[in-house]
């Protein structure tokens, strides 16, 4: 198991973000849907060891990353692609992926053939020495998802990784996010339902910071079956468990 | 982009262009070395050649042909490799072979071996004028001004020992192609 | 990735690469050697001390440190340095501190950081390289500095002196920004602090240079240094998420 959260939950003053959350996982891709607010981004962050808990366990790769030791030891075997991930406009794509794999602990005699590796990985291989001020959201969405899965992570956490993709770009995308679950645990953040039907083994539907739903995505859309608002079959079993947890 | 154009590029240090003159070369580079190499080391041998090609880039006139002055580049990382790891003896001569005809499969090269061996003997003995000329240039793959200064000839002497080499090879060769004695009896 | 091509021409008439052969490998490790980047001497130096190649990176790449920061620095200090042997005013000692604060906030934190989230998810822990930049800056504008002051011929006392407010207030200028995780209002907080020491110690001694050269404040300003210390500790111990 590679993740273990029990009653995880996270308060902002008087705000529960997260709720009771308890959610196993070992290989494979793991889908996080839900409205805005539902919590996603907080737990994302729990997970990648950026935000503490404000009670229950957390367990990663086997460690608990309170101490700053096995803290240390899951981040080097992290990959994370935050919301909002800024850049720094005078590095060139090959400088921004090298620069988080050194403070990822990576050994600098591997570093050159990883970063060649994880941009080639994410179609970004004629434009490696283009500053990043040069490039569109969605090539920077990619230099993104590239430092994330540079160090060839154990853990990767992934929060809104296609805002900005064209679809051909998504279906290259889920490609190596199938890649990637044979080893590793992938958790991929997401509001855009379709990405999860496509790559995710098992999804969980998260509202107003509790988790509503766990299961394979035949079963969301069996829970949709006759009921719900949508147009594709996934859809409706989402709205349909919203519904149900709302009423 | 034609090749020249791109050589021109990389010689600019562009890598894009590396990468499209890769797309373009590399396959049938890979092809022509497999004749001679097993698989592992066409890959290591393709790999130095591309390096290689970043690096001297500058030096490419346009005149010859690009696929040429590759060809060039990658026969020279083969024999360098080949030097390093000890048989080069037997299987250069198959290498100077692939510059003319299409590579056989690995199987054909490796029978070739025996054969190579009976066509080096026929140089002469080991040490002999005919025979250390054709190790420096083609074991060696040594220019001819650098084996005029190792063997203490002038230049011209050299090409003509290697000249005489290559046809006492080629007779050899010939004479234990499998073509031919299936054939002409 | 990058496929077959079946353009062929000329030379170029052996047909598809072998199956066997993995072309996609071999580009890999071309690119790897085209792309590499060569850390300058400086780094080198760095990552041997720090014993962390990837806190080395972090520190060369420091914005106060850059070239066109540091160029800005000497110019002010060369000002100051005209100033004093003008007027006779130890400007140098005046400007220094200030100057400093505003390198220190500058040195990395949430304001200045666009990929500060992902920062904090790093092994190289974002408070190590904190701390690391911290101690370069002050260290860099400590011995541009005193260059500046023994240029400026100011007595030992003076030169020296500053470095105790110096350090209070870059502690003070470093709490403020990461409390408030914006760089500005570290400049804003170490520049003010700052003023106000001068003028204060104007008002209470006739002259402002009194806020550097009495020895009785050097104990207060250290103690003031720990506290702000112990504020950025604290603030960079809980990373804060916003809901």
């Amino acid at each position: 198991m590679n993740v273990e959260l029990t009653e995880l939950t996270r308060r902002f003053g008087r705000t529960q973000a997260v709720t009771g959350v308890t959610l196993e996982a070992g290989p494979g891709v793991f889908g996080l849907l839900g409205p805005n607010g539902a919590g996603k981004t907080s737990l994302l962050r729990m997970m990648a060891t950026v935000l503490p808990p404000t009670s229950g366990t957390l367990r990663l790769l086997g460690r608990d990353p309170g101490g700053y030791g096995p803290r240390r030891e899951i981040r080097r075997r992290l990959g994370y692609l935050p919301q909002n991930l800024g850049y720094y406009p005078g590095f060139t794509v090959v400088d921004f992926v090298e620069y988080f794999a050194l403070l990822k602990d990576m050994p600098p005699g591997q570093v050159p053939g990883a970063v060649a590796t994880a941009i080639e990985q994410v179609g970004l291989g004629d434009r490696a020495r283009a500053k990043l001020r040069t490039l569109s959201g969605g090539m920077l969405r990619r230099v993104g998802i590239a430092q994330a899965i540079v160090n060839q992570p154990e853990l990767l956490l992934l929060d809104e990784p296609t805002a900005g993709l064209d679809p051909e770009q998504r279906v290259a995308f889920r490609t190596l996010l199938r890649e990637f679950g044979q080893r590793a645990t992938v958790i991929v953040s997401t509001h855009l339902v379709e990405d999860v039907a496509a790559a995710c083994s098992e999804v969980t539907l998260m509202d107003a910071g509790r988790m509503v739903f766990h299961g394979t995505p035949d079963e969301l859309i069996a829970r949709g079956q006759g009921h719900g608002i949508g147009d594709a079959p996934l859809e409706r079993g989402y709205s349909a468990v919203l519904a149900a947890a709302r009423s | 982009m034609d090749d020249d154009a791109l050589i021109a590029a990389v010689a600019r240090r562009e890598d894009t262009a590396l990468r499209e003159l890769f797309s373009r070369h590399a396959p049938w580079l890979a092809a022509r070395l497999r004749g001679v190499l097993p698989a592992a080391e066409v890959e290591d041998v393709l790999q130095e050649t591309f390096l290689a090609v970043w690096r001297g880039a500058a030096g490419y006139r346009p005149e010859g042909s690009a696929g040429g002055w590759l060809w060039g580049i990658a026969r020279r990382q083969a024999a360098l490799w080949l030097r390093r790891r000890g048989p080069a003896e037997l299987l250069l001569p198959a290498l100077l072979a692939a510059d003319g005809r299409h590579p056989g499969d690995p199987a054909q090269a490796a029978l070739s071996r025996a054969e190579l061996a009976r066509a080096v003997s026929a140089l002469g003995p080991e040490g002999g004028p005919a025979r250390e000329t054709w190790r420096l240039m083609y074991v060696e793959d040594r220019s001819v001004a650098e084996v005029a200064a190792l063997m203490g000839v002038p230049a011209g002497t050299v090409k003509s020992r290697a000249h005489r080499a290559r046809r006492l090879m080629r007779a050899a060769l010939r004479q234990h192609d499998p073509a031919r004695e299936g054939g002409g009896r | 990735m990058i496929g077959d091509d079946d353009r062929f021409g000329g030379y170029q008439d052996t047909g598809p690469a072998p199956g066997d052969v993995d072309l996609d490998r071999v580009w890999l490790g071309v690119a790897a050697q085209v792309w590499r980047r060569e850390p300058g001497p400086a780094e080198r130096a760095a990552g041997r001390l720090l014993h962390s190649p990837g806190l080395a990176r972090a520190l060369v790449t420091t914005p106060s440190l850059l070239l066109g920061w540091v160029i800005a620095t000497v110019v002010i200090l060369l000002a100051g340095v005209g100033f004093t042997l003008g007027t006779g005013t130890p400007w140098v000692a005046l400007l220094a501190p200030a100057v400093a604060a505003a390198g220190i906030a500058y040195a990395y934190g949430p304001g200045i950081d666009p990929a500060w989230e992902l920062s904090q998810s790093m092994a190289v822990s974002d408070r190590m390289v904190l701390l690391v930049r911290a101690l370069a800056v002050f260290g860099l504008n400590a011995a541009l500095g005193l260059a500046a002051s023994a240029a400026s011929g100011a007595a030992a006392e003076v030169t020296f002196g500053w470095l105790v407010p110096m350090t209070a207030v870059c502690a003070l200028a470093l709490a403020a920004a990461t409390v408030t995780r914006s760089p500005n209002v570290g400049v804003a907080a170490g520049s003010a602090g700052w003023v106000i020491a001068i003028l204060a110690s104007q008002a209470a001694e006739g002259r402002f240079t009194a806020a550097i050269t009495d020895s009785f404040f050097v104990l207060p300003y250290l103690a003031f240094a720990v506290c702000c210390g112990a504020v950025v500790w604290y603030a960079t111990r809980i990373p804060r998420g916003t809901s």
